[in-house]
This record gives structure tokens, C-alpha cells and sequence, in this order.
């Protein structure tokens, strides 16, 4: 039957449990990662060819945007999960928005950084008031304001509950970054790749974009479940089965 | 109005809030002399030229607004929540976005209305010239409610903390570029003489949507941080 499924979902929610599979997944996704990531740099560096207009220098096009694309979903896995932990008071859903939030603000780093060393040979400036590189800066000082926050207060779950809601808040913010190329014509290009309809861009080049495209979501996946692990263990820290887990199941008595 | 109901308890907390305010007058001066202050300040950095000045006066007055604003707003809730009469509002049985939402129109009085007033001054300062300076004034009437409801709903977060001055501003500012951009953007257009409604429309926009939607999330902001 498929009863099994909302079942797994819901023991899923508890805590040692999720502190069993997190542990069984991570290895899993960290190893995949790096291979696919190897793959996909390879591809990018030595496969496919040089841009016919911006010859080698595009080639930071397989960091660039996998790292943005990645600043967004996080913040779209962050307002989800936000969501669910305020309405349903899931503590593990606050927690898996808490520790997404500074991945999410180390891949939006990595995409301004990469992205001005970009711009220099391609736009001959590090730095330009443009509306995608603003609202992304702007994406960045969020992930921050709520990292801050969380850790403001004295109380973890009351810190996440307020950080959560700040999530929502600040979601207004990723349709601007995603649109941004689309409402204001300046000076960063317009989407390349597209869902629907065709991409406008070789598909000798897409496959590594692709490619490490996956390994960023898996890098993401592995990074979380690890941050997750060691937050649960901080912040159960004085429930049985965390006891169980540092002094085995039996020895607990004579600690 | 008979007491106890929804519109007396409205009317009654924010003729408390405005008798607070009144009986320390000299906290309502500050963000004024601040601002004055902070625009006197841009002539001496970047040296007196009226054409420089006239072209950055609109950004100015906006970006010191904003910055005399967020001084004042850590005080909106916190001594409410200091001497107990937040769990009152709280059990009150009127709406508590309603009452928030008449603390937050007080703090707008108080704090945004007295820069307004000094506004064309500080632009004068700069040498902005007579019709941008309406639009000016026009554009600060929209945003610095816009400013005050967005930046009750960050306080509200912040009011279970112990320190909240810098992280409000970490937390306020990216969320207040919009604003800035759109309010300096209608005074830019003015001076350029170009249409500036668009940007003034927007403005509108945000606040009529703020309007509906902060108080409802500062009311939930609140319950959050007084939870424990």
C-alpha cells in the first residue's frame, strides 16, 4: 500500500530519526558531489569550446550560474521550510531553514564574487549599480540579517521562530533577483537557459552547466544534513537518545 | 463612542502614546537634530559645489531620513515591553493588529512627521530648487510610513532580544531599498524634468499594501517574541 509513504514522512519529522538518515544520506551525497562537480569542471575547462565572442574568459559561466541558481533555490528551500515550521511548529523544519541559511549566503558570496571577476574583462568593471548584481547584494545582506538574528537570542527555538518569520519577509526579495534581467534592461545578460523553449546556448556547453548544476544541489544536500546533525545534537542535547548515541544503548546508567 | 469598544480602545491608546510622546519633548527634537546634523555633514565631505550638491540632494535627505528613522524605531515597542503594558495590549480583547497598528501611526506622528516638516530645509541646504522640492515632500509622505510600518514588523522580531541596534539595521536596510530607490528616483526624475508619477505610484502601491499587511505581521511578530 502506499500508506508507507506519509508514514516515513512523519516519523522523518523526529529527530533521532532524521539524525539516522541524514547520517546514511550525507556520505552519499558529499562523494556524489565532488565526482559530478570533477566531471563537471572538466567539461567546463577542457571540453567544451571557447566562446566565439568572450573565448576562455566565459568559462566562469560553470561556477557563476550553478552558484546563483543555488542562491535562490536556498532561499526558496529557507521560505518553505520557514513556512512550515511557523504554521506547524515542526522544530526540525525551523532547524533545516536555520542551517540553509548560511550555505544559502555562501553560494550568493561565491556568485558576486565570481560574478565581478567576470565583469572585468567582459564589462571592464569589477562593480556596476546594475538591478541583477543589486538585488543580489541585497539577497546576500538577508541571508545575513537572518543568520544574525538567529543567533541574537538567548533562546535557540524563540531565535529560530523570529528568523523564520524574517525568511518569509524577506522573500519579496527572490522574484526581484529572478526578473531583475527581465524588467530592467542593463548591463548583466538575460536568461540563457530556458525551461520552456529553446536554451540559447550550445548544447556542447550545457551539459557541464547541467552537470555541475546537480553537483551544487547535492553539495547543498550534503552541507545541510551535516549542519543539521550537529545542531540537533547541540540542541537535544539532554534527550535520551542522544545519550544513547555518546555512551552506547546500554552503558548509559554509569556515566 | 461607548468604552470598551474597538474604536474607543484605538482612540484612547494612541492619545496615550502622543501624551507620552508630548511629556518628552525633548526625544521627539533628536532625529531632527540628527538629520540636520548628517546633511550638514555632505558639504564638508565632498566640498561646496552647489551643481554636485543640487544633483545629490534628493539621496541625501532620503538615505538621512531613513538612518534618523531607524534611531527612533527601537524605542516603539521596547518600553511597552519593559513595563508590562504589551501583555495587557495582548489580552486585551480588541485586535491586536489594530492596536500595534495604532502605536505604529503614533511613532509616524512623532518621529516622521516632525522630518518631514524640516525637510525642505535640509534639501535647501543643497540647493534643491523649488519644484522637486514638492515632490520631495510628496514622496517622503509616502515612504516614511512605508518606512515606519516595515520597520515595526522588524522591531517586533527584534523585541525578544537583549541588543537589537545594529542587527535592526542589517535586518532593515535591504528591505528599504525599494523605498529609497523609488522616492530619490521621483526626485531625480522631477529635477531631470521628467515624468515622476510612475515612481510616486509605486510608493502608493507599497504603502496601501503595507498598510493592509504590516500590522497584521508585527501583531504576529510580537506574540512570537514574547513568547517565552
Amino acid at each position: 500500500m502506499a500508506n508507507w509513504v506519509p508514514l516515513w514522512l512523519h516519523r522523518l519529522g523526529s529527530p533521532p530519526t532524521f539524525y539516522r538518515f541524514a547520517g546514511s544520506v550525507y556520505p552519499w551525497a558529499l562523494g556524489l558531489a565532488i565526482l559530478l562537480g570533477g566531471v563537471a569542471l572538466y567539461g567546463g575547462l577542457f571540453v567544451a569550446p571557447a566562446d566565439y565572442q568572450q573565448g576562455d574568459a566565459y568559462r566562469i559561466i560553470f561556477i557563476h550560474v550553478p552558484s546563483a541558481w543555488m542562491s535562490l533555490f536556498i532561499y526558496g528551500v529557507m521560505t518553505l521550510a520557514a513556512f512550515i515550521g511557523l504554521v506547524w511548529r515542526i522544530k526540525l523544519a525551523e532547524t533545516v531553514a536555520m542551517e540553509s541559511a548560511p550555505v544559502g549566503a555562501a553560494f550568493t558570496a561565491i556568485t558576486l564574487a565570481t560574478g565581478s571577476l567576470w565583469g572585468k574583462p567582459m564589462w571592464g568593471t569589477w562593480w556596476t549599480w546594475d538591478a541583477r548584481l543589486t538585488s543580489e547584494l541585497v539577497l546576500l545582506f538577508i541571508y545575513l540579517g537572518i543568520v544574525g538574528l538567529y543567533h541574537a537570542f538567548e533562546d535557540r527555538r524563540q531565535g529560530a521562530r523570529a528568523a523564520c518569520f524574517l525568511v518569509l519577509v524577506g522573500a519579496v526579495n527572490v522574484p526581484i533577483v529572478h526578473f531583475s534581467v527581465n524588467w530592467w534592461n542593463t548591463l548583466h545578460q538575460g536568461a540563457t537557459i530556458r525551461l520552456l523553449g529553446p536554451s540559447h546556448i550550445a548544447a556542447s556547453m550545457v551539459w557541464p552547466l547541467l552537470t555541475m548544476m546537480a553537483a551544487t544541489k547535492l553539495y547543498y544536500i550534503a552541507s545541510l544534513f551535516a549542519r543539521v546533525r550537529a545542531d540537533l545534537i547541540a540542541s537535544e542535547g539532554g534527550k535520551a537518545w542522544v545519550r544513547d548515541l555518546a555512551l552506547g544503548p546500554a552503558g548509559g546508567g554509569k556515566a | 463612542m461607548t468604552p470598551g469598544s474597538t474604536p474607543a480602545a484605538c482612540a484612547a491608546l494612541l492619545r496615550r502614546d502622543l501624551t507620552l510622546a508630548w511629556r518628552r519633548r525633548g526625544d521627539i527634537a533628536m532625529p531632527v537634530l540628527y538629520a540636520v546634523i548628517v546633511v550638514t555633514l555632505f558639504p564638508f565631505a565632498l566640498g561646496p559645489d552647489a551643481a554636485l550638491l543640487e544633483r545629490i540632494a534628493g539621496g541625501v535627505v532620503f538615505v538621512t531620513v531613513l538612518l534618523a528613522m531607524l534611531l527612533s524605531l527601537d524605542g516603539l515597542f521596547r518600553p511597552d515591553i519593559d513595563d508590562g503594558s504589551m501583555e495587557q495590549l495582548m489580552l486585551a480583547p480588541q485586535p491586536l493588529a489594530l492596536l500595534v497598528g495604532m502605536k505604529i501611526l503614533a511613532h509616524w506622528l512623532t518621529a516622521a512627521l516632525p522630518l518631514i516638516v524640516i525637510a525642505p530645509v535640509l534639501a535647501g541646504m543643497l540647493h534643491l530648487p523649488g519644484p522637486p522640492m514638492a515632490v520631495l515632500v510628496l514622496a517622503l509622505g509616502l515612504s516614511t510610513p512605508l518606512l515606519s510600518l516595515l520597520g515595526a514588523v522588524l522591531v517586533a522580531l527584534t523585541a525578544g532580544t537583549k541588543r537589537s541596534g545594529m542587527l535592526l539595521a542589517l535586518m532593515l536596510l535591504p528591505l528599504c531599498v525599494p523605498v529609497v530607490i523609488f522616492a530619490a528616483g521621483a526626485v531625480a526624475a522631477a529635477q531631470d524634468g521628467l515624468p515622476w508619477i510612475a515612481p510616486i505610484a509605486w510608493l502608493g502601491a507599497g504603502l496601501v499594501l503595507s498598510v493592509v499587511l504590516a500590522p497584521l505581521a508585527c501583531a504576529a511578530a510580537l506574540r512570537i517574541a514574547m513568547e517565552s
